[in-house]
């Protein structure tokens, strides 16, 4: 039965080594070009101007090819999960059913479990493979870009790095399957496959993400020297909100609060603030009230127990599915 | 082989509204060649899928040789199956065929898979999805037979065969039931498909079992009864009618009737299996007549 699948999936196996060849040399070329960058910056031996070198870095990165391959990586580690899902779970079983090839398949010598089973090792398998491999590639390969740049933990590049894309590979794989089982035409069962696989990923990065680990906190006074927002309103109202400061860091929330813990939204104090007197009046103003910035944030340091979580949390879902399959295509007729 | 070939019991399949097997009780005696006849649509390929397990009744209980359908890997190695249409896969080759088979079968028989192909001029490295229907329905045929079953079911096997290849399959199927100590239970809505090949026949009209039992018995217990218009009520006991036309001064009967019947008032006529059947694919009435007594 491990023969049989594999000879069924062999095409789609070597497109799949043709594709992760082909990011492998695209990625190993322009990775020569980062790492030269990133020696010529001087990032890695900086004393006192980092942040220069950070910057002439990613300027340098930015202009070249590899900018353009780090966008196109960073879509291309949300699409090959939806790719796998579409392409190789929801066909495994739709096709089977659809062309009636699963009444001679249900009749070798071969229990309709094994045969289940055989499918969804090999192609799952595979699935997890090359989900792995190309997160392994450009998390390695984007290295020195996201270390420069601080911003992996943050939520679009957070799914495009570590082992998060093995469990929404394994996800979307097992769901194509579910989807094709149940409805048994294979490219309604793709629609529903990506329509289900986009939903999961985004409410879980909109939604749950932020929860799977609780956040770090922090309150300290109010920098006024580095207020990213400063906005008057009509009713005698202001908003403040200063910088957060936190480099790698993914930042929940931040506040601005009085000494009694209410978030600061005024009286503005026209004397200090308003068209007339211009902005440093009122910062200055702002400096005097005792005013204090409030913090919710994930550091650098929960990046991989937050992936961990979440590719455990899309694998379990990924079994609950094939636990489903195996009850239903037992009954299936 | 002692186990019945297949036993229906209160045998039921109902779709959402439609009934597809209303209440088959069968007892196939072993090691017979079974011919499932009946109008399309009168629940033959229901049976079938019952018995490999594809589908699960309704109501009832069915059992083939002895076990349940399709309840473990040694049920599904003692039952081979070709489907209407006999379903292959594309985009594999013949010979991928054979070593899925080879790989899926541990009964397989390489020797009779390999000569069956030889034989039938089928060109290994072509696809399925290429062969004509006969060749196709031939490689089918050769999945099934190569896993050495003890039982072959085949679902309207030919009906997508022109006449030269539909003779080819059918002696195919002669040659491996000679050779092999298995029993078949094929299904047609021709009866001269079955005629040559079976010697039991089950037939089966709008979703149930009108008469069943042995070809021999069958034959020899149905008459066609010619003779003056008469009343239908007055026919000597023990003769029940199938099928009735009346012009206005004669009456034609088929019957059926376990002792000869008395020929004085009717000319009596022995019926070919084809007419036989027809008369109960015509038949009316609702209720179905018991199938006949067999002696195992």
């Amino acid at each position: 039965m491990i023969w049989f699948t594999w000879r069924q999936f062999r095409t789609q196996t070597w497109i799949a080594i043709g594709a992760l060849a082909a990011v492998g040399v695209v990625l190993v070329v322009t990775g020569r070009s980062i790492a030269d960058a990133y020696a010529a910056a001087n990032v890695a031996a900086c004393q006192g101007d980092c942040a220069t070198a950070i910057d002439t870095f990613l300027s340098q990165v930015w202009t070249g090819a590899s900018g353009t391959v780090y966008d196109l990586a960073n879509v291309i580690m949300y699409v090959v999960p939806a790719v796998i899902g579409i392409f190789w779970g929801a066909p495994l079983l739709a096709r089977e059913l659809e062309t009636g090839t699963h009444r001679l398949a249900w009749n070798q010598s071969v229990t309709r479990t094994r045969w289940l089973s055989a499918k969804l090792a090999v192609v799952g398998g595979a699935a997890a493979a090359t989900a792995g491999l190309l997160s392994w590639a450009v998390t390695s390969w984007a290295g020195h870009i996201d270390q420069a740049a601080g911003d992996r933990i943050t939520p679009g590049l957070f799914g495009a790095r570590g082992i998060a894309p093995v469990g929404y590979a394994l996800f979307a794989f097992v769901l194509g399957v579910t989807a094709g089982m149940l409805i048994r035409r294979t490219v309604p069962a793709m629609a529903a496959t990506l329509a289900i696989y986009g939903a999961a990923v985004i409410s879980m990065q909109e939604w749950v993400r932020a929860h799977l680990v609780p956040a770090s906190h922090a309150t300290r006074p109010l920098d006024t020297s580095s207020l990213d927002t400063l906005m008057l309103s009509d009713n005698n109202q202001m908003t403040v909100i200063a910088s957060d400061n936190l480099s790698n860091a993914w930042v929940l929330s931040n506040q601005t609060i009085t000494a009694t813990g209410q978030v600061f939204t005024g009286p503005v104090n026209p004397q200090y603030c308003g068209p007339d007197q211009g902005p440093q009046a009122c910062v200055d103003w702002l400096a005097t009230l005792g005013l204090r910035q409030d913090l919710t944030y994930h550091p650098a340091s929960h990046f991989w127990p937050l992936q961990w979580t979440e590719a455990g949390i899309f694998i379990a879902l990924a079994v609950l599915l094939a636990g489903f399959c195996f009850w239903w295509t037992r009954r299936l007729t | 082989m002692s186990s019945p070939v297949l036993q229906a019991e209160g045998l039921s399949k109902r779709y959402r509204r439609r009934e597809a097997l209303s209440d088959c009780t069968i007892a196939v005696p072993p090691g017979r060649v079974v011919g499932l006849v009946g109008p399309n649509g009168a629940g033959k390929t229901t049976l079938l899928h019952l018995a490999v397990g594809l589908l699960r009744p309704t109501a009832g209980d069915i059992e083939v040789l002895g076990g349940h359908p399709a309840s473990g890997a040694a049920q599904l190695a003692r039952v081979g199956f070709v489907a209407q249409d006999a379903p292959t896969y594309a985009g594999l080759s013949v010979a991928d065929h054979l070593r899925f088979g080879a790989h899926t079968n541990p009964g397989w028989d390489r020797q009779l898979a390999d000569d069956r192909v030889t034989r039938l001029g089928l060109d290994r490295s072509q696809k399925a999805g290429k062969l004509s229907g006969g060749q196709r329905a031939q490689l089918a045929l050769t999945l099934a037979i190569a896993k050495r079953p003890d039982l072959l079911i085949l679902d309207e096997p030919v009906a997508s065969l022109d006449p030269l290849a539909r003779r080819e399959f059918l002696q195919g199927l002669m040659v491996f039931i000679a050779e092999h100590d298995a029993g078949v239970i094929l299904s047609s809505h021709l009866v001269s498909d079955l005629e040559r090949v079976c010697d039991y026949l089950i037939v089966l009209v709008a979703s149930r079992v009108r008469v069943a039992g042995e070809v021999e018995d069958l034959l020899a217990s149905h008459y066609r009864l010619t003779g003056a218009r008469r009343d239908l009520a007055d026919l000597p006991t023990g003769v029940e009618v199938i099928e009735d036309s009346h012009t206005d001064r004669q009456s034609t009967l088929i019957a059926r009737s376990t002792t000869p019947i008395d020929g004085s008032s009717f000319a009596v006529e022995q019926l070919a299996l084809e007419d036989l059947v027809l008369a109960y694919m015509s038949q009316t009435a609702t209720d179905p007549l018991p199938a006949l007594e067999t002696t195992p």
